[in-house]
């Protein structure tokens, strides 16, 4: 394996069973995926797809029904992994009797770090997420917003190389919402590798290099977002100065290159319509990796 | 005091021990047993799960990843674990549980009334036992819905996606949770020590008119004797010295100072309210009415068999055999050795209440045969009774002798024998009846000992709460440690029915009436237990099953704490020293408790689901 996957799944699926054994819900299939050193991968899907699953199989949270998740190449559950992961769940799951100075301190503690280092990071995370003025003040007093962004220093504390963020920018305010697209961007001009999974598809659109998009617990498409959202064989054109008659004669004038030419390349459709169209196609022939037109994706993992 | 078990010298305890193994080798062997008994299941899950390789290779990669991890337990870490769970457990109000011990105590008073003959018992016993199981409660409440919560509000996701290793995560609630309680336990320790001394603290009067004076033949004025006033439901005789300075002789477990300030006399506060006593034991036998030789005396019928009986005015003698007796032994010089006796007196007949029986001691050279004259004394039932033997007595044949050069054989031996004098009256005696009275211990010190057996109480509880909330939710476990509390309690009862007919090899008392599903059956067919069941198809049914049961009630007991064995508050309510070895083992014992619940704990967090 090499030194640049930090993530790599292999077949990984899950199936929840129920107390007597019995499964409930096939909630992961055969995933395979594999996230680089220094990307930030997106994984977007509709509620209930296996997003939530994926980030806690690869975290040890959950055990593989079958496959495993390697993370720096070493399994899943092996705790050690741990010392260079942070992780941002879906809800900040804190010990509200805290504050936010006691939370990070806490957390701190968990890595072994020396009282200096850890004095040290605890305050330079508050100040970072903009928690100064509420830094004594206990999380169940915290409104949603806060709360997240605690969370979000606690996922930073140990400054990890993997960051795994479930919905980072849920609950978030517009203005909280760049701020976290413009971490998570920082993040990754520092070198880190982030994996992060939303349904927001402009979240996803604005600060991913890579997409998977899961439907229904199977991976439909998995590529870079320029290359992703290009459409091959439609041509835009935007054109200046044109007449009506130029508008009129609009093959003519394509067909002989008159008028003034500003800009001519493929079209890129939205991330919306992108997975929408996924969606439904999954949904018209389930079980088959999604087929939209797109050109061989070199990126890909497959 | 009661002792149904000796107490072994520490290291004896630990390596060899009495009939059976020595505490540590039979810990090891049963954790051997339970490693192997949880590797065969854990294989046989995981095998069923994932086949019967990977399932392998799953067993093979968490038991040696365990132990590494075991080994990595960081102090850090586990002392951040720690604190969070005091955090946790200060939010929860375990305050309102010193509340609660305030309330407790300052009504006590109304149901605590010291017209007893023995006050201090009364108080002691009470509130030491009413910390005991306000503590337990507390560590079982805290210990057992700590893990679970954080498994509901899911904050537990967060944490094992640390470097945390899942032992951590045991023993930090542990060290938490008994730090906690640590705290509460020396807040009512305290608080118990003042109220016992205050509610008990009182002085007399000195009745001026029952004063006499004590002369010498020669007329010469020696002091005068008299008695106090009544008050705290009890009076005094008095002794004093011809300036008047003097003592309150002990009654009720106490004495009093008394001080001459002019005409009066000031009684002083009482003495000795709380005591210490530091007893040495002898080897106990009996010998019959015929007076041959008997290992135990008779049965008066009762079912605690721990005492036997000899008949008064009969050839019936209780022996005891005291090693290493010296001179050395002499509270004071020259006054002979002191010794205490509690009997426990079984009455035929009525005679007059609140007399006592008279009984008699006499010492015996067990090497020349050499016996002292008859010593009457008074016995009282159940009283400590602390004597005396003078150091010269008279023999049979009216001969003065020295108790230490004639009746001390020349290995040290002295023997000490007790009779009833009365026909038709019982003395009882158990071997702890009879010792010799070494110099007293600090009464406060051995109140920390006693506090400390509480605690080793509560850390039990806290590791066996904490370890099976690891796997259980919070109201399941909180019933499973429930359950092995109470089955801890009658610990004996339970391995007495899972050994049957073995029981002497298991040192417990035999129980009758065959196993679980015989008993039932004797239940619903209203049998008798001793009677056996008719033979057939059904009862081998029944006992077939019962073999099963029994050999898993006897593997369960090997893991349930004695806790009746713990208790020491019957040390504290009598006035007795907690002997040191007893407190070094219980503390052990706990530790291997701890121990093993953490190991335990890592294994069940550890294969356990988070997220599920
Ligand atoms: N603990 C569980 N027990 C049983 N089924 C579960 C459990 N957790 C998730 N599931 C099921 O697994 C499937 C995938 O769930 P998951 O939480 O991974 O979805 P998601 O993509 O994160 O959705 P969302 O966008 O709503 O967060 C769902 O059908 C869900 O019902
Ligand atoms: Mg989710």
């Amino acid at each position: 394996m090499s030194e640049d996957v930090i993530v790599q799944t292999r077949a990984l699926s899950k199936v929840y069973r129920d107390f007597w054994g019995r499964q409930k819900v096939r909630a992961l299939k055969a995933l395979d995926l594999e996230v680089r050193r220094g990307e930030v991968l997106g994984l977007l899907g509709p509620n209930g797809s296996g997003k939530t699953t994926t980030i806690k199989l690869i975290l040890g949270l959950l055990f593989p029904t079958a496959g495993e998740a390697l993370v720096f190449g070493k399994r899943a559950t092996d705790v050690s992994k741990n010392e260079r992961i942070g992780y941002l769940p879906e809800e900040s799951y804190l010990y509200r009797f805290l504050n936010a100075e006691e939370t990070l301190d806490f957390y701190a503690r968990l890595f072994d770090m020396p009282p200096a280092t850890r004095q040290e990071r605890v305050d330079s995370l508050i100040k970072q997420v903009g928690l100064d003025q509420a830094r004594k003040r206990q999380l169940q007093e915290y409104s949603k917003g806060m709360t997240r962004r605690i969370g979000l220093a606690q996922a930073l504390i140990n400054n990890p190389d993997l960051i795994l963020l479930d919905e980072p920018t849920s609950g978030l305010d517009p203005i909280g919402t760049r701020e976290m697209k413009d971490m998570i961007l920082r993040l990754k001009d520092e070198g880190k590798t982030v994996v992060m999974c939303s349904h927001l598809l402009a979240d996803v659109q604005d600060v991913c290099d890579r997409i998977a998009i899961l439907h229904q617990g199977e991976l439909k498409e998995l590529g870079r977002v320029d290359t992703l959202l290009t459409v091959a064989d439609v041509t835009q054109i935007r054109a200046r100065g044109l007449s009506a008659d130029c508008q009129n004669e609009i093959r003519d004038v394509i067909s002989r290159h008159q008028g003034e030419l500003l800009d001519m390349a493929n079209p890129t459709t939205t991330l919306e319509e992108l997975f929408l169209s996924i969606v439904r196609d999954s949904e018209a022939r389930p079980g088959r990796r999604a087929k939209v037109e797109q050109p061989a994706d070199p990126s890909a993992a497959d | 005091m009661v002792l149904e078990r000796e107490i072994l010298p520490y290291f004896d305890w630990l390596f060899r021990g009495e009939d059976l193994l020595g505490a540590l080798p039979q810990y090891l062997i049963i954790a051997a047993a339970l490693g192997f008994l949880a590797l065969v299941v854990g294989y046989l899950i995981s095998a069923v799960r994932h086949g019967l390789l990977r399932g392998g290779d799953i067993v093979y990669r968490t038991v040696s990843s365990g132990f590494r991890e075991l080994l990595e337990t960081s102090s850090r870490r586990t002392w951040a674990l720690a604190r969070l769970a005091m955090k946790e457990a200060w939010r929860r109000r375990v305050i309102v549980a010193l509340v609660v011990f305030v309330i407790l105590l300052s009504f006590a008073n109304w149901f605590l009334t010291s017209d007893n003959q023995d006050p201090v018992k009364l108080y002691v016993s009470f509130l030491l036992t009413a910390v005991t199981y306000l503590v337990l409660g507390i560590a079982l409440l805290l210990s057992t819905f700590s893990l679970p919560g954080d498994f509901k509000t899911k904050t537990i996701y967060t944490v094992v996606t640390k470097p945390v290793r899942a032992g951590e995560i045991i023993l930090g609630r542990i060290i938490g949770f008994t730090l906690v309680g640590t705290i509460l336990l020396l807040v009512m320790a305290v608080c118990s020590y003042v109220f016992v001394s205050r509610s008990l603290n009182h002085t007399h009067q000195v009745e001026t008119n029952s004063l006499s004076y004590e002369r010498d033949p020669a007329g010469e004025l020696l002091g005068y004797r008299g008695q106090t006033g009544l008050d705290a439901y009890h009076r005094h005789d008095i002794e004093l010295e011809t300036d008047k300075n003097g003592f309150a002789l002990s009654n009720h477990g106490h004495y009093h100072e008394i001080d001459a300030q002019g005409d009066k006399q000031i009684v002083r506060k009482p003495h000795d309210l709380l005591r210490a006593r530091v007893p040495r034991y002898g080897k106990l036998s009996f010998t019959d009415r015929q007076g041959d030789a008997k290992e135990r005396g008779i049965s008066v019928g009762s079912e605690w068999t721990y005492r036997s009986f000899i008949d008064g005015n009969t050839q019936a003698t209780a022996i005891w055999v005291f090693d290493n007796i010296d001179a050395s032994l002499e509270a004071e010089e020259g006054r002979g050795l002191p010794i205490g006796l509690t009997v426990r007196v079984f009455r035929t007949h009525k005679g007059i209440i609140g007399k006592p029986i008279t009984g008699a001691i006499q010492v015996r050279n067990p090497e020349t045969n050499l016996k002292s004259d008859l010593i009457p004394f008074a016995a009282l039932d159940a009283k400590i009774e602390e004597t005396t033997i003078d150091r010269v007595l008279v023999d049979t044949e009216d001969q003065q002798r020295d108790l230490f050069k004639d009746f001390v054989s020349t290995n040290g031996q002295l023997e000490i024998r007790v009779l009833c004098m009365e026909r038709g009256q019982y003395f009882g005696f158990a071997q702890p009846d009879c010792y010799l009275r070494l110099p007293d211990s600090s009464p406060l010190w051995n109140y920390v000992k006693v506090y400390t057996s509480i605690w080793v109480q509560m850390v039990i509880v806290t590791s066996i709460g904490v370890t099976s909330s690891a796997l259980l939710s919070g109201p399941v476990s909180m019933l499973f440690t429930v359950s092995f509390i109470l089955l801890g309690f009658s610990r004996d009862f339970f391995l007495g029915i899972a050994v049957g007919s073995d029981f002497a090899r298991y040192g417990v008392d035999k129980v009758f009436g065959g196993g679980p599903v015989e008993a039932l059956v004797r239940i619903v067919t209203r049998k008798n237990v001793i009677a056996p069941l008719d033979p057939g198809f059904g009862t081998s049914v029944v006992q077939s099953i019962d073999l099963v049961l029994q050999k898993l009630m006897l593997s369960v007991a090997q893991v349930l704490p004695d806790f009746s064995a713990f208790s020491t508050v019957n040390f504290a309510a009598l006035g007795f020293d907690v002997p040191a070895g007893r407190v070094s083992q219980d503390l052990t014992v706990c530790l291997g408790y701890v121990l093993g619940s953490v190991v335990v704990g890592y294994f069940l967090l550890r294969t356990r689901e988070v997220a599920k």
